[in-house]
């Protein structure tokens, strides 16, 4: 595994314009995120976690500072970082393999080639039966495991995920942390992961940050239990121990001394 | 009327739906409600025959729906030019009243065709490139306010009494809500769609063609059909010059010639043809757009 760094956050700021008025979005942000690390992103409603995370995939500037993926500054979107969106963004007119393939398919990969990979995360998601219906005929929680297929189909080296797992019963919602972990541990992708759950938060990743709104800063930023991809325990003892108990702690309590907590414990 | 709900009929009117099927529409609703138009329909036409039958308007200003019909199959035959007479002619206006009708579609096809050709790259362009746009939507704004009432002279000036300038007048009719429908329908393409494959690896003229036009297309196609309708609407205007043969060039020579029951029956001609346009253009929506009005 080598350590160099994917993503580095300088000096970031961002504001947005309401209506004449400036809203202080991200206060200062100054990070590094070494390739291949999990990062798990928690926060209340409204402290800039997807601001943060349109601004790592290009879709906007920041107002200050800078951000350098692999060196290189980011300007626009980007094949190598894939987005998984808290709306799902699919495409009505497409059904939902042909959504799952778009990304090769726009990279001129054989149809061949992309079904056979479409097919693998299609299954993986467990929509291998819907891949002829259209998006609009499934579900809130099916919506966004096609998404997840179609982000993880196209190969990212970072893949930049907005609460995936928020509209997944408990069930879907541990077997697809656990294909996420297989996926990270198999390919050692870079993986920054919004989340409302503070479990999730500390269980899933091998670095947790928390922010903190108006105006968004990083207020915690801590190893998880396991910060190698290849470490692999049982979710049973995991949470039987008790450096996970004390670091849930500090990170619940990092979540609930931001003003407004109420929204945020979950 | 109680159907029973065990017996799954491959060929009754109404089969039930497996529960989760999809539904277009519920089946009982819409033949009521088809009984209800169709009810409505031949009351307005009782209603028609008793007041003309009654003498209570003079058949000059309101043919019985008898005399109306007689005049519809005349314009549709080879008849004597009046009773008695043993001189034959060939329709109305030496035209069949469906080449009349046929002669109408084709300036409407022409005319409508030539505005989704310009319509649709030109609202592309005003819509993705600034300038363009900027320079352009007044122009757009003002021939669209414009009655074709008002121009159809200047048209016949610049391009003749023939076909020629009544295309033109359906055209230039036809391609601004053409236009303007693709220009919305673009600005209402949401952002993070665009985003999303710009993300999947999609170049700006790639997201351009998988995103941004199929994304317009419901508003695009919904032009097309205001574009049709407004072109029905100009077509009598268009053929009140030299317009024979043509439907709206028929209704309205025979009114001038005081033939009423023939111009009634190329209104209600017009009429049915829109609405059966209408009608195609819509199912052309459910089959091209599924997914309108649910994502
Ligand atoms: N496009 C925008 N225009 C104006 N203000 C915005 C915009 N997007 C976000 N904001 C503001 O920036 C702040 C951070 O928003 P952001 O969406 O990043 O929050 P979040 O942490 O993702 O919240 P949630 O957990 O509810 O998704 C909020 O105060 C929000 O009102
Ligand atoms: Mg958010």
């Amino acid at each position: 595994m080598s350590h160099d760094q994917a993503v580095e956050i300088e000096g970031l700021r961002h504001y947005f314009n309401v209506r004449g008025s400036l809203v202080h979005a991200i206060d200062r942000i100054d990070m590094t995120i070494e390739a291949g690390q999990f990062v798990c992103l928690a926060g209340p409603s409204g402290c800039g976690k997807t601001t943060l995370l349109r601004l790592l995939a290009g879709f906007m500037r920041p107002s200050e500072g800078t951000i350098t993926v692999g060196g290189e500054r980011v300007r626009r979107p980007s094949a190598e970082r894939g987005v998984v969106f808290q709306q799902p963004m699919l495409y009505p007119w497409l059904n939902v393999r042909k959504n799952v393939e778009l990304g090769p398919k726009l990279r001129g990969v054989g149809a061949k080639e992309r079904r056979a990979e479409a097919e693998r995360y299609l299954t993986m998601v467990g929509l291998s039966d819907f891949g002829d219906r259209r998006p609009y005929e499934l579900s809130g929680g099916m919506q966004q495991r096609c998404q997840i297929a179609r982000v993880l189909t196209n190969d990212p080296d970072i893949v930049l995920m907005d609460e995936p797992f928020g509209a997944l019963d408990a069930l879907t919602r541990e077997r697809l942390q656990n294909e996420l972990l297989d996926i990270w541990r198999a390919t050692g992708k870079t993986i920054l992961f919004i989340t409302h759950s503070v479990d999730e938060a500390v269980f899933l990743g091998s670095r947790v940050l928390v922010m903190s709104p108006r105006p968004g800063r990083v207020v915690l930023d801590e190893p998880a239990l396991f910060s190698e991809p290849g470490e692999q325990i049982a979710a049973e003892r995991i949470r039987a121990m008790p450096e996970y108990n004390r670091l849930r702690e500090r990170v619940r309590q990092a979540i609930q001394e931001t003003p407004t907590a109420a929204a945020a414990t979950g | 009327m109680a159907q029973p709900v065990t017996t799954v009929t491959t060929s009754g009117p109404t089969p039930v739906a497996p529960p989760g099927a999809p539904r277009r529409g519920s089946g009982r609703g819409r033949s009521t409600s088809w009984l209800i138009r169709i009810s409505v329909l031949v009351f307005t036409i009782v209603a028609w025959w008793l007041v003309t039958e009654l003498k209570l308007i003079r058949p000059l200003y309101l043919p019985g729906p008898g005399a109306v019909w007689h005049a519809f199959v005349q314009a549709n035959s080879d008849h004597q030019v009046a009773p008695g007479v043993n001189r034959i002619v060939r329709g109305a206006q030496n035209y069949y009243l469906w080449e009349h009708l046929v002669a109408s579609l084709q300036r409407i096809a022409v005319g409508v065709g030539a505005a989704i050709v310009v319509g649709i790259p030109l609202g592309l362009m005003m819509s993705t490139v600034k300038w363009i746009g900027i320079v352009t939507e007044p122009y757009l704004n003002f021939l669209r306010s414009l009655p074709p009432l008002g121009y159809i002279g200047l048209l016949i000036v610049w391009f003749g009494i023939g076909d020629t300038s009544k295309i033109w007048l359906l055209f230039l009719a036809a391609f601004p809500p053409i236009t303007m429908a693709t220009i919305s329908g673009v600005r209402g393409v949401r952002e993070d769609q665009v985003n999303a494959v710009l993300s999947l690896g999609a170049s700006r003229r790639q997201a351009l063609t998988s995103v941004t036009i199929p994304a317009t297309l419901p508003e695009v196609l919904n032009g097309i059909r205001v574009a049709v309708g407004f072109a029905w609407t100009t077509v009598v205007a268009a053929e009140l010059n030299n317009g024979i043969p043509g439907i709206g060039g028929l209704a309205y020579l025979s009114g001038t010639q005081l033939q009423t029951p023939l111009t009634i029956a190329c209104i209600i001609v017009i009429g049915v043809a829109a609405v059966a346009l209408d009608g195609i253009i819509k199912l052309l929506e459910t089959v091209l757009v599924p997914w309108r009005g649910k994502a």
